[in-house]
């Protein structure tokens, strides 16, 4: 976005290699700070249990599934087993599923451009939060505070 | 029968490709730059890299006139397009066998064609600023049609190049921000400036310094 493609390019390596080495020199304390915090993905026993089961109900649901789809009507009725649903919804399901998929594809790409604000929107300029916030003035020699510059100022410094 | 499909087709597309031509010759005349205008001579394009051309003139030191020209419907692309439509249109024909297949064709790229040129396909816009009066934005559309717009000083907050996504792209665009009646320091709406040519970031920095200066200046 900003001219000089390059520039921002090898600072961003230069700080990616930053990130690396900091974390490396400090891979324990995130470790641990990660595994202490409620929210941490790491593998435990109750998940292991729940994966499994998981695991167990979808191959028996599918054995299921193929013994509904190949089995004739008669010899279901013979064991028993009248009120199970036409044949016609074994090949009618997975098409609704994989149709719905494609849509989805498309729906999304769809949800994605109509969520974008349109050019002539306000929501490219500022928003409700950028309006309210207090400009300070920092003081002098002092790093500025991070807050959101207005973009009349952001011109005059690109393109003036 | 054959012949007879060859007979009709072949009347009805030496009647297309002379309105064709006919259009286009009027298309081109529509609009050409008068020798008051300064043409730049560097080479300006819009977002999808086609080359447009950036007039300028200096009225005087507090009003200034761009231009933003793209370029024609080349008879290249026409042709293309329309032999398309008619090579699908014969098909039919030669499988239905029904006349009337072929004369909507017909009747569908003509209108289609004068729909275009009359409503979508922009010629020129132009930007016209007046320092401590207003700025006057205009679209002239191929077919001769123009559409101009008056946005008075005192509405106006600033003229500034914003980014924003458009599409599967982010796109410098120059917009002015108008000022909220309640509060004196806020935006309340924004209008794109050259909506459909879209020029490139050297084309609107151009712009950009010399609004500035007017505006800045009442």
């Amino acid at each position: 976005m900003v001219p000089r493609l390059g520039s921002v390019n090898n600072i961003f390596i230069i700080g990616l290699i930053c990130v690396v080495t900091w974390l490396r020199d400090n891979a324990a304390v995130v470790r641990v700070m990660v595994e202490n915090s409620p929210n941490s993905p790491s593998p435990l026993p109750e998940r292991a249990i729940y994966g499994f089961v998981l695991f167990l109900a979808s191959q028996f649901g599918f054995f299921v599934f193929c013994l509904w789809a190949y089995v004739p009507a008669e010899w279901l009725a013979l064991l028993g087993l009248t009120y199970w649903p036409q044949k016609y919804w074994v090949l009618a399901v997975p098409v609704y599923l994989l149709v719905a998929l494609v849509v989805c594809v498309v729906v999304l790409f769809g949800v994605n451009m109509m969520a974008t604000a349109p050019l002539d929107s306000v929501d490219n300029i500022t928003d409700p939060y950028a309006r309210r916030q207090p400009r300070h003035e920092g003081p002098e020699g002092g790093i500025p505070r991070l807050e959101d510059v207005p973009i009349s100022e952001v011109n005059r410094k690109f393109f003036l | 029968m054959p012949s007879l499909c060859i007979d009709q087709s072949s009347t009805s597309v030496a009647v297309h490709y002379l309105t064709l031509v006919l259009v286009f010759h009027i298309e081109n005349r529509v609009f050409y730059a008068s020798p008051a205008f300064t043409m730049d001579d560097e080479k300006y394009t819009d977002i999808n890299g086609k080359p447009i051309t950036l007039d300028y003139q200096r009225h005087s030191s507090f009003c200034t006139e761009f231009i933003v020209s793209s370029p024609k419907v080349s008879i290249g692309t026409v042709m293309v397009a329309t032999s398309f439509v008619w090579i699908f249109a014969y098909a039919v024909f030669c499988l239905t066998d029904n006349t009337a297949v072929l004369s909507s064709a017909i009747i569908i790229t003509l209108i289609g064609m004068m729909l275009y040129i009359h409503f979508v396909k922009i010629d020129h816009e132009s930007l016209l600023v007046i320092g401590s009066l207003g700025i006057q934005l205009s679209s002239s559309y191929a077919s001769g049609r123009e559409h101009t717009s008056f946005i008075e000083m005192s509405k106006i907050k600033d003229i500034v190049i914003n980014e924003a996504i458009y599409m599967h792209q982010i796109i410098y665009y120059l917009c002015i921000l108008l000022r909220d009646p309640a509060d004196a320091s806020a935006v309340s709406s924004v209008v794109p400036l050259f909506p459909s040519s879209k020029p490139r970031l050297n084309c609107l920095v151009k712009v950009y310094k010399t609004c500035q200066e007017i505006i800045s200046k009442c």
